[in-house]
Formats: C-alpha cells, structure tokens, sequence
C-alpha cells in the first residue's frame, strides 16, 4: 500500500479518526460510570457520551447576537481536527508505529495546545461575560502547565537520546523503541519526578477536577462552553472525548510502552488507558475539590515545575 | 426514515436537566438536588445531567411562585433554552402559587407565560415524585424530538 494512503488510513479510521472516537467516548462513559459506582450511585449506561452526542444532533444551534459567528462555530471544529491529527502521532507499542512525515513530539505538544486555544477562541467569540471568565482562567491555566509538559517532554527525550548515543531525540517511535528494548521508564527511578509531573499535568490538560477551573460548571456556568447547543456542543464533547485518548495515550507512549505484537498489544493497551482513566481521573475527580485559578496557578509553578526541571537536571547529570 | 426514528429513540435517553428558581424558598430546589446526586435516588441512571447553561438544557424543572422581580429573567431564561423542551412545574408554587397565592408580589400560576408540561404538586414534593415527573418529562420529550 502506497504510505500517503497509510497516513491517511492512520488519521481517518486507526489509530486516528473512527477508532480514537469510538475508544474516546468509551473512556468517558467508563469514567462517569467508575465515578457513580465510588460515589454509591448506579450511574449511566457505558454508552451515555454517545446517546448525548445523538440527542445533541437533534437540537437546534443557537448563536448569540453579540457572539461573531465565524469565530464562534469554528472554533469546535479546529479544536476536533487538531485532536484528530494528534491521535495518529502518538505510537501504540507494538501496534502502530506513526509515519515521521507525519511529525514528531514537537508537533504533538502544539497540537495538544489547540484545544486550549479553541476554547479561549470560544469563549472570546461567544460575546459572554462567563466566556470571558473562561477564557482568562483558560489562558492563565495553560501558561502554568506548559512549562511542565515542556520539560517533561525534553527529559525524556534527553533520556533516550543520551542512552542511544546520540542527542535528545524527539521522535516518539524512538522513545517507545527504546523502552521496549530496555525496559520501562515507569520502572526507572530516575524519570519518577518526571511521571510524577506528567501526572499533575494530564488532569489540567484535560480540564479535570481539581483543575477544571475553565469550565467550572457551578461557579461560571461551563464558562466557554456556556452558549454552545445543538452539534456545535457537540462537536466540543467529541475533541474533549479525543484529547482524553491522546493524552492518556501520550503518558502510556513515554512512560510505559511495554506490550506484546498485536491484537494482544492493543489489549494491553486499551486495558492501561482504563487503569490510567479509573486511577487517575474518576478516583481523583471524586475525591477532591476544585482549586481556585491562583492556587492551581501558584501550584503548577511550584510542584510539577519543580518535578519537572529535577527530572531534566537529574537526566543531564548522570 | 427508520434510522432516524432509531436515533431519536436513542436520543432521548440523554435528557439533560436544568433547574429555574423562581423565588422559591428552596425546599424544592434542596430535594432537586437530593434527587441527582445521592445513592438513593440517582437520575444519572436515566441519562440526565443537571447541567449550568440554559444552552444545553433539555428538561426544564422550575421552582417557586414566579416573583414579579424574577418574572421576565424567567421568561426570557426559558427563551434562551433551545428546542425541543419540556418543562416541569416542581413543587406546589409554580402550580398555584402555595402558601404565597393571592400575593401581590407573585405571579403564579406559571402556566399563564410558560407551556407547563408535568405538574409536580407537594411542598416539597417527595424525591420519588420527582423522579417520576421527570421521567413523565422525557416520555413527552420522546415525542417532541
């Protein structure tokens, strides 16, 4: 098969497109469930995220008269397309190895920055007091947490390319070779600090509690979200939905890429994104609370930022 | 044809709530939440979602006796809700004004600005009738998708 033909198979139906939507509504119904089941509930059906995109399709979209409407309808769907393209970056080990025309880390960290931006777009365009709120806590959170990802992203990447013989490598296919090769990085003490600030960063990312101040639902009424309906909503539950695969997928791919060829691999795989969900996002999300903007704002500047450049420092040093 | 009829049935398993205070002195608004978020009474098993904006509003639950300060914020809230939408009356106010009927500063019943479509008389009606209304609610939203 010509390889133009095999990106295009990558974004559009696996491990992009079809697969990461359908995987991607998955995990959120998983989530929601998981949380009602540690809350005592019963909770939704497992595919709950799904009947919601369906229901959404049959209302009406409305677009304020303030908002600018270009901006305002666009934005969803420049987040969605980013998030489409960022799944078929991210290797599956043993499964799916992305073509490097396709790009590399580099690539993946601005395009995991997108959805951010698409929601600042909206809020802003929305011509809503609350998106506005929205946007500003949108933007103050990603100036916190991206100096985290920056550097976890470098440590590893140093890590590999020190061990390889050469200089920090930003190919993700050669980090996960690497790992299968010479075991883990989650089993490696020296990258520790950087699993740890990979861990505070992915909730912040992906706008979950303690760190979903942006769309604080009972404080700023969704914030950005606030005068989406109809498919236009839609549209955004479909890139939350796809960014919460890249993500985990991201933090399986640098820390522990360690599966069999395979059918067995996307097994192991998919069954590490449901710990990984389950651990990391529903057990947390009901346990805690939401912090303010300028805790959330101090704390990324201090813990993960420190874990971060330790990380970094530790992986030059030794 | 069929498909569509398909995925509106589907559809109308995801009803989303969103709860309109209209002066109420949350007795309601207090079983309201006790309905959704507690062990014993989980609407979240039908698929609803109390949600923040009017926007993404499905099930319309309004409480209280329609101040005539809050009365055109209601009435234009309501507007702003996108169709289609059912709306339930929760609680004895809304219905017949309650214990504030014949008030000068009420305007219930609300039915006479807003097309109410479930009733839920009490004050404060038990969490089981609202559990009921609501599911009334997206019987008649089935209909309305």
């Amino acid at each position: 098969m010509p390889t133009d033909l095999l990106i295009l198979v990558s974004v559009l139906i696996f491990p992009g497109g079809l697969f990461a939507f359908s995987l991607g509504l998955m995990l959120k119904g998983v989530d929601r469930r998981v949380a009602a089941r540690l809350q005592g509930r019963v909770g939704p059906p497992l595919l709950q995220p799904a009947f919601d995109l369906i229901k959404l399709g049959f209302k009406r979209t409305m677009v304020p008269d303030s908002a600018a409407p270009g901006v305002f309808l666009a934005a969803p769907l420049i987040g969605t397309v980013a998030m489409l393209l960022a799944v078929a970056l991210v290797p599956i080990a043993g499964v799916y190895t992305p073509d490097p025309r396709l790009g590399n880390l580099l690539v993946l960290l601005y395009l995991l920055s997108v959805p951010g931006v698409a929601l600042m777009l909206a809020g802003s365009a929305s011509g809503s007091p609350f998106g506005a709120v929205g946007f500003s806590r949108e933007m103050a959170l990603m100036l916190a947490y991206e100096a985290t990802i920056v550097l976890v992203v470098a440590a590893v990447g140093l890590r590999t390319g020190l061990a390889e013989g050469g200089v920090v490598t930003f190919s993700l296919a050669e980090i996960v070779r690497h790992q299968q090769e010479h075991g883990a990085y989650l089993l490696d003490p020296l990258m520790w600090p950087a699993l740890g600030a990979f861990l505070f960063f992915y909730p912040a990312n992906l706008g979950i509690v303690p760190f979903d101040i942006p769309e604080a639902e009972t404080e700023i009424l969704e914030g950005p979200l606030l005068e989406y309906s109809g498919p236009a909503l839609a549209l955004f539950k479909v890139m939350s939905a796809l960014k919460t695969v890249v993500v985990l997928s991201l933090g399986i791919a640098l820390f522990c890429p360690i599966a069999p060829h395979g059918i067995a691999g996307l097994a192991v795989w998919l069954a590490s994104m449901v710990v990984l969900l389950a651990v990391g996002i529903s057990a947390v999300r009901v346990s805690i609370g939401r912090m303010r903007i300028d805790q959330a704002f101090s704390f990324f500047l201090k813990w993960p930022l420190l874990l971060a450049a330790a990380s970094l420092t530790v992986v030059v040093v030794v | 044809m069929l498909l569509a009829r398909n995925l509106k049935q589907i559809a109308a398993r995801s009803p989303w709530l969103y709860r309109i205070n209209s002066g109420s002195c949350n007795g309601c608004d207090v079983e309201l939440a006790t309905t959704a978020c507690i062990p014993r009474y989980d609407v979240e098993r039908l698929g609803c979602q109390y949600c923040g904006s009017p926007r993404h509003a499905d099930i319309v639950l309004i409480t209280g006796p329609l101040n005539r300060r809050v009365k055109n914020a209601v009435l234009r809230l309501w507007e702003e809700i996108p169709d289609p939408k059912v709306t339930v009356a929760v609680g004895v106010c809304p219905i017949s004004g309650g214990i504030f009927r014949e008030s000068y500063a009420v305007c219930a019943p609300v039915d006479q600005y807003l097309p109410i479509d479930v009733n839920v008389p009490g004050c404060p009606p038990r969490p089981q009738a609202i559990i009921e209304g609501v599911a009334q609610a997206i019987e008649i939203w089935r209909t309305r998708l």
